[in-house]
């Protein structure tokens, strides 16, 4: 398991009730690990502008934009749970996902992160989860099959 | 032939804009326009006595063709192409004092060709640290020799094929048989040989007419505006996506304005229109000898206004008519060219754009079909799509999908990785599938996926490839759809269970 996603980058429950919060808390977290300059959350509230980061199944994944990819020193992902639905532009976001990506060091954790919550079931154990260490397991098991 | 048709729209339809933007400069500012600026116009003279250049001729000169190049060199191979194909390009743009657009169309993707397949020659071979000096060597020495082989290939043969019509033009007219004339006028005009036909052939005879019997027709068979005129009103009425919307504009500008090049990037883009600008030419010139109409002088520009200040008090009724007649019968053939054209379908993504314009609003399920929605499934069969498997007799195998977003590194990844998943779940082996960020599509994938905000930006990156949009990355019934088409494309799998 790299470092993409550690233990301290997931944070349930998040605190955020807006759209624009819950973009800051999931920076904020990858700023907190050292991943990201505080510049690249200016670059995800840019990038959310053009096209929603909403996913579908209760996902969003804010990041920043191509022109900000100077401002990433790390490849690296954040996870925040909401106990109540954000309304990210009329869709409700349980699970917010922050991402910055170089090099495409995060593809394979992004991609195992996609396939979960593809599968609508998957979504149900991550929503049960009781704790963010509970959360991170979970996320962890993929990771590692 | 399609494919073909699909990858010369996808040169011209971007750079639309620029050629409304030169129209707009040409209409305005030229000698005979309503603000004549011999600085912007590109006549007279500056103040140090130095002709003046103008906007008007480097920007149909060199600019248009070179848009068209970048673009043409970029949907091959992408930025590099690009940079090869303009510098290609701009060998043939000197090579002759016509405007290159047939230049600009062939050679720029043969060049953007040429370059990839001598990158292949020493794929991998490169020692590290040594790449970019490679590179750019190599592209600019293919580049350079391209630009020089350009210059004295497609001088000549322009302009002999330039000589070769206005010869025929002459001809023509020299045995009376001015209708049959529109055969080579019209295809001649939208390669932008215009002037090289008017200017060099008819208005010289035409003067000379004109002084023994004070009128000619010639002034009038490449300068009337009627065909131009129907086939944008066809766009209007029955085109599809930009061409559609740009088309009033551009009517406006070509029939008020008397800029014809407007309209020869709409007839390009769909080369068989070219039927219907020939027959209004024909019905045009018609209508002219029947009435025994013609002009005083030259029409310039091409404006219904310059048409009729030059007519003569005797002539009104035929080169009104004339004008009339020959718009409605392109119009009309146009407009059954482009229906047919939409009941074949294109490609799926194009069809399903336009299913969901007469529908008024986004469906949520824009590329495949939902089978809970069995309305719009009736819809789509009626346009002649079904499903897709069906729908596609002949369709090739796909081997290359591209997810693309605005950055590559999120939305599109995920989804990439999803459809990855089911594919490979299918037993499809055979199947690449990658997250790209739009700005780098190229158009050498078979089919892309995007969100359905970026689809018409991601058509005009791959033009002959198929778009797949979606609005959901997670979970879209559109990946099974491409699953589905999957077992009738690839032959590998199982067999169609339609």
């Amino acid at each position: 398991m790299s470092d993409v996603l550690t233990r301290s980058q997931v944070k349930v429950p998040g605190d955020a009730r807006s759209k624009d919060d819950a973009i800051r808390e999931a920076g904020r977290l990858l700023v907190d690990a050292g991943a990201v300059s505080p510049a690249y959350v200016d670059a995800m509230f840019e990038r959310e502008k053009s096209v929603s980061t909403y996913m579908g199944n209760f996902l969003a994944i804010p990041h920043g934009t191509n022109e900000a990819k100077d401002t990433i020193g790390r490849s690296a992902i954040s996870v925040v749970r909401y106990d109540a639905p954000v309304d990210w532009d009329g869709n409700e976001v349980r699970f917010a996902v922050g991402i910055a990506g170089v090099d495409n060091g995060h593809l394979e954790i992004l991609g195992k992160i996609a396939i979960v919550f593809s599968d609508t079931d998957e979504v149900e154990k991550l929503l049960a989860a009781g704790s963010a260490d509970e959360l991170y397991d979970l996320l962890q098991a993929v990771n590692e099959d | 032939m399609q494919k073909f048709g699909t990858f010369l729209s996808g040169m011209i339809m971007p750079n639309i804009a620029a050629f409304i933007a030169w129209g707009i400069i040409t209409a305005l500012f030229i000698e005979k326009g309503p603000f004549p600026v011999g600085g912007l116009g590109g006549f007279g003279e500056n103040e140090a006595g130095a002709p003046n250049i103008g906007l008007v001729g480097p920007m149909i000169r060199f600019m248009l063709p070179l848009l068209i190049a970048a673009q043409g060199g970029r949907m091959v191979y992408g930025v590099r192409g690009a940079v090869v194909a303009v510098v290609a390009t701009m060998g043939v743009i000197v090579s002759t004092d016509q405007p290159m657009f047939l230049g600009a169309l062939i050679m720029a993707p043969l060049a953007a060709w040429v370059m990839k397949q001598i990158d292949k020659l020493w794929d991998g071979k490169i020692k590290p640290g040594f790449e970019m000096l490679v590179n750019n060597f190599s592209a600019g020495i293919v580049a350079a020799a391209l630009a020089v082989v350009g210059f004295f290939a497609f001088g000549p043969v322009v302009e002999a094929v330039s000589r070769a019509l206005g010869n025929g033009v002459d001809w023509l007219v020299d045995n009376g048989v001015l209708p049959i004339a529109s055969i080579l006028i019209e295809p001649a005009k939208v390669l932008f040989l215009n002037n090289a036909i008017n200017h060099g052939v008819l208005t010289p005879l035409g003067v000379q007419q004109a002084a023994e019997t004070g009128k000619s027709i010639l002034f009038l068979l490449e300068a009337n505006p009627g065909p131009g005129l129907g086939v944008l009103l066809a766009y209007m009425l029955f085109g599809t996506g930009m061409a559609r919307s740009t088309a009033p504009g551009a009517a406006i500008i070509h029939f008020f304005g008397g800029i014809h090049e407007i309209y020869f990037p709409f007839v390009l883009m769909k080369p068989i229109l070219l039927l219907g600008m020939i027959a209004g030419g024909m019905v045009g010139i018609g209508t002219l000898v029947v009435f025994d109409a013609g002009l005083r002088a030259p029409a310039a520009p091409g404006s219904i206004i310059a048409v009729l200040a030059q007519t003569p008090g005797d002539s009104f009724v035929g080169v009104i008519l004339s004008v009339l007649l020959a718009a409605a019968t392109s119009f009309a053939i146009c407009s059954l060219l482009l229906k047919l054209d939409r009941k074949k379908g294109g490609d799926l993504g194009e069809a399903t754009a336009e299913m969901e314009a007469m529908k008024g609003k986004r469906s949520s399920v824009a590329g495949y079909l939902s089978p809970t929605d069995e309305a719009q499934e009736d819809q789509l069969e009626a346009a002649g799509l079904a499903h897709p498997g069906t729908h596609a007799g002949a369709r090739k195998p796909i081997h290359r999908i591209a997810f693309a977003c605005d950055a590559g590194m999120g939305s599109s990844a995920m989804g990439a990785s999803v459809l990855r998943n089911k594919i490979k779940k299918a037993g499809f082996t055979d199947v690449e599938v990658q997250n790209v960020a739009i700005a780098n599509l190229t158009d050498d994938v078979d089919l892309v996926v995007t969100h359905q905000d970026l689809t018409p930006r991601a058509r005009t990156m791959s033009p002959s490839a198929e778009h797949v949009s979606v609005d959901n990355f997670m979970n879209s019934p559109q990946y099974d759809g491409i699953v589905e088409e999957l077992k009738t494309t690839n032959a590998q799998g199982s067999s169609s269970s339609r």
